[in-house]
């Protein structure tokens, strides 16, 4: 009897443990499911330049690094959608509404276009933030023959001879002529902002000087800085850049204003499930922690600055603000 | 004996079995690239890049820049035999390519392009080894006022790009300085003649243009006699279709002409490929014998443009390798090809990494070489193509033309442009518009228009900066164009008066 009974007991607590087991390993496959969604088949990935321009050489660069590091299981395919700076890029990504298997790349000019143009439709509002990877940090570049050794010379030099200085620069949109406009203002001075198409104009006018300033990436300026062709007077930047450890940032030389903040990120069309973002954002933080990316970050002179959907909605929020009060300073209709 | 020694040191780079390998696979890589119309070496060179990270990137960089010029090599083929431009700067070669295959002499006109490429290619190349850090400074004092005095000179070719009719000519370029303006504006961010598409905002690209123009509105043209569709003549024999003795005495001026200022025009960041190509074709015909030939098929408005095109790409490399400048969208992403492999472009890149600079300067040499003995054989077996009956041939060109317009954008809405751009060109034809001003206009009118702007912003609206003296000159031999056929208008006008007095 009392051995029966001790095998009954047994037997019951046998089972409750194979029931608790059960229900363990369900939940467990459960949690699984819920946390593993998995890409199933190639992923696209939509950026708004042409073959080689800066969008789609980082959008490359990351499908590489993600097959490298073998964190990817499936391909990822980069689908050039040129045309409208960036508007049709967008209204691509909206278009593939509930599809977990295409990412967009973006940067500012995403925010900025709308903001301008009537006819790019989509804003960021319209798609899903994933994760912000890069900020783009900046510098403010002279002539090494230049009269100007510092940010402060330059602006005097303005105040002086109101609207005489320029900056070499991309489109009116673009975020060096966004900080012009912050500088102007903060300072109450005027310089006259000359924009060229490429980015090689922009340098050789500066080069040549045709123009005074320009505010350019990190890295194309290093090299010139050493050849003694340019002199940098600040950086744009969080914190100060690893390759220029001597100049001051724009608080450190004087002037506490915000720069808006030039982001690279990743977007995903509306609607996905909520198990697809987790894994893109996952997937993105995982890729932030690879030697491959702090290569890539330290050689282009980025600023790491990984952050999940919700913080990303945030900024693009602030960004757009920030554009708005900017581009109405400017003089510049605005679309919506 | 810095350049002699450098060069030797080039050579042994480049002479590795490796190397060679992958310059021979530049080389064809890029012809193939260059004969299919829409796919450019930029998107070429973005897609092969990931490719590169694992590789010497001596050996990319001779591969890459392989496929860089070997498409100025294939980019004539098409033009030639099917008036649809493979490569943007081939667009001016299918005036006379294409003319010369319709009268049977399309080897000749296939054979004179390797050659002039050859030609061009390798002065272009001893020329970036052995002037290109001095003269480098140089371009730095060109700026926007003297890019607007180059295209207003580019314009002022239209003079000799027009048929019978200076004022059609004048209609159709017009019309492409409008095309040249839609779009958002770069300085104000508003749109312009976008109609509401958003497809628009980024303004049309000239190539679609060009393909409707002359491919869809050739092909629409030759639908219409009911007969049935010749066959184009095709001489048999290698030897026919090479090009002449003849050909190449011809051609003496074309050689020196394309590879002169091809070079110089390359080393202008803000230039370009397609603008050498017209500058030099215009002075092709604004010095010949027999201007009036030009656009029916004449092998000197094959071999002047061909040239450019390929000396300008070794001018191109000038401001890339010494100034650390990209003046052009391929060598803006050779540039980010030297950082991605650890490389730093800029003033001193020729002298922290002379294996690499000097290598690919040996490459292009060989590549050269490889490319000329690689497209001569060619020649005879794309002849041959031209023996296709009408109704194969014309849908062809079509396929051609609708492949290469959505491989470049992937857009219907694009496509949907090449055909309405093909029904313009064949209203033109029947109205006798020339259609090579439009083609002018929409190429340099949205330079101008910025250099202008820009100059004008330099100066604070003060017109005197576009009379500093590079510009004055230039204005001045563009003034010069304009008005010599208005003189001799006059003075035959005048002898005739003088006949009916006498």
């Amino acid at each position: 009897m009392h051995c029966s009974q001790t095998t009954r007991r047994y037997g019951v607590s046998f089972i409750k443990t194979l029931i608790a087991f059960g229900a363990i390993a369900l939940a467990g496959v459960a949690g699984v499911a819920h946390a593993q969604w998995k890409p199933t088949k190639t992923v696209d990935v939509i950026v708004h330049t042409g073959p080689g321009g800066g969008n789609d050489l980082l959008a490359r660069a990351v499908a590489q690094m993600l097959e490298k590091e073998k964190l990817l299981p499936v391909r990822m395919q980069v689908l050039n959608k040129t045309g409208g700076n960036g508007a049709v890029a967008a209204a691509a990504v909206a278009e593939r509404k509930g599809d977990p298997h295409t990412l967009g790349f973006i940067t500012s000019v995403w925010i900025a276009n709308p903001l301008t143009t009537s006819e790019a439709a989509v804003t960021l509002r319209d798609l899903t933030p994933v994760a912000r990877l890069l900020l783009e940090p900046a510098v403010f570049a002279v002539r090494a023959d230049s009269p100007f050794k510092t940010l402060k010379d330059f602006i005097d030099a303005a105040k002086a001879k109101p609207g005489e200085l320029k900056q070499s620069g991309g489109s009116v949109t673009s975020r060096d002529n966004i900080i012009r406009q912050t500088l102007q203002q903060h300072t109450g001075t005027k310089w006259a902002f000359v924009s060229f198409q490429g980015g090689g104009e922009r340098l050789a006018a500066l080069l040549g000087g045709h123009v005074d300033m320009m505010v350019i990436e990190p890295q194309e300026a290093g090299e010139q800085v050493r050849a003694g062709k340019l002199r940098v007077l600040a950086q744009i930047a969080e914190t100060p850049l690893p390759g220029y450890p001597n100049v001051p940032t724009l608080k450190q030389a004087g002037f506490d204003v915000v720069a808006t903040p030039q982001i690279r990120a990743v977007m995903a069309p509306p609607g996905i499930p909520k198990e697809a973002l987790l894994y893109w954002e996952d997937l993105f933080a995982k890729l932030g922690q690879t030697a491959s990316w702090k290569k890539y970050v330290a050689d282009n002179q980025l600023e790491d600055s990984y952050a999940n959907g919700a913080q990303l909605g945030k900024a693009i929020d602030q960004i757009e603000k920030d554009m708005r009060v900017q581009f109405q300073q400017a003089g510049m209709k605005l679309a919506r | 004996m810095d350049v002699f020694n450098g060069l030797m040191q080039g050579f042994a780079v480049a002479l590795t079995p490796m190397n060679l390998a992958l310059c021979l696979a530049g080389c064809f890589l890029g012809t193939v690239v260059g004969v299919l119309p829409g796919l450019g070496p930029p998107a070429t060179i973005a897609m092969l890049l990931p490719l590169t990270f694992k590789m010497d990137p001596t050996g990319a960089m001779i591969m890459l820049a392989g496929i860089y010029y070997g498409a100025k090599y294939g980019g004539s083929t098409t033009s030639i035999l099917l008036n649809v431009p493979g490569e943007s700067a081939s667009v001016v070669t299918c005036l006379d390519g294409y003319q010369m295959a319709r009268k049977g002499r399309a080897g000749a006109a296939l054979g004179m392009s390797a050659i002039a490429s050859f030609i061009a290619g390798t002065f272009g190349v001893v020329a970036l080894m052995v002037i290109a850090p001095p003269l480098a400074k140089l371009t730095l004092a060109f700026s926007s006022p003297e890019y607007f005095a180059l295209m207003v000179l580019g314009l002022a070719m239209v003079v000799l790009l027009a048929g019978d009719s200076l004022t059609k000519a004048l209609l159709a370029m017009m019309l492409g300085l409008w095309i040249a303006s839609m779009g958002t504006d770069l300085f104000s961010a508003t749109s312009r003649f976008t109609f509401g598409q958003i497809e628009l905002l980024g303004g049309i690209d000239f190539v679609i243009v060009a393909i409707g123009i002359f491919a869809v509105g050739e092909v629409m043209a030759n639908m219409e006699p009911e007969k049935p569709l010749d066959m184009l003549p095709v001489p048999k024999g290698l030897k026919n279709l090479m090009p002449t003795w003849q050909d190449m005495k011809d051609c003496r001026f074309a050689f020196v002409n394309g590879s002169v200022l091809g070079f110089l025009i390359g080393i202008l960041p803000g230039a370009g490929s397609t603008i050498s190509s017209f500058l030099c074709y215009g002075i092709e015909k604004a010095v010949s014998k027999h201007p009036e030939k030009f656009g029916t098929g004449v092998i000197e408005g094959v071999a002047a443009p061909e040239g450019a095109n390929n000396a300008e790409t070794a001018g191109a490399l000038v401001p890339l390798l010494t100034l650390g400048i990209p003046g052009s969208g391929t060598t803006a992403i050779l540039l980010a090809a030297l950082v991605l492999w650890g490389f730093k472009p800029g003033p001193l890149f020729i002298q922290d990494s002379p294996a690499l600079f000097w290598g690919l300067v040996a490459s292009m040499y060989i590549g050269n070489l490889v490319l000329l003995i690689l497209n001569l054989p060619l020649v005879a077996l794309f002849a041959q193509l031209l023996k296709m009956p009408g109704y194969l041939m014309y849908p062809l060109i079509l396929g051609v033309s609708i492949v290469g317009v959505y491989t470049a954008n992937s857009s219907l809405f694009q496509l949907g442009l090449m055909v309405g751009f093909g029904l313009l060109g064949y209203l033109m034809r029947k109205l006798d518009f020339p259609t090579a001003p439009l083609i002018l206009g929409l190429v340099l009118g949205d330079s101008m228009e910025k250099a202008l702007r820009q100059s004008l912003m330099m100066s604070q609206g003060d017109l005197s900066i576009l009379f500093r003296p590079i510009p004055a000159a230039l204005l001045l031999i563009a003034a010069f164009l304009l008005i010599v056929p208005l003189v001799k208008q006059f003075n035959s006008v005048r002898v005739q008066v003088i006949d009916k007095e006498a």
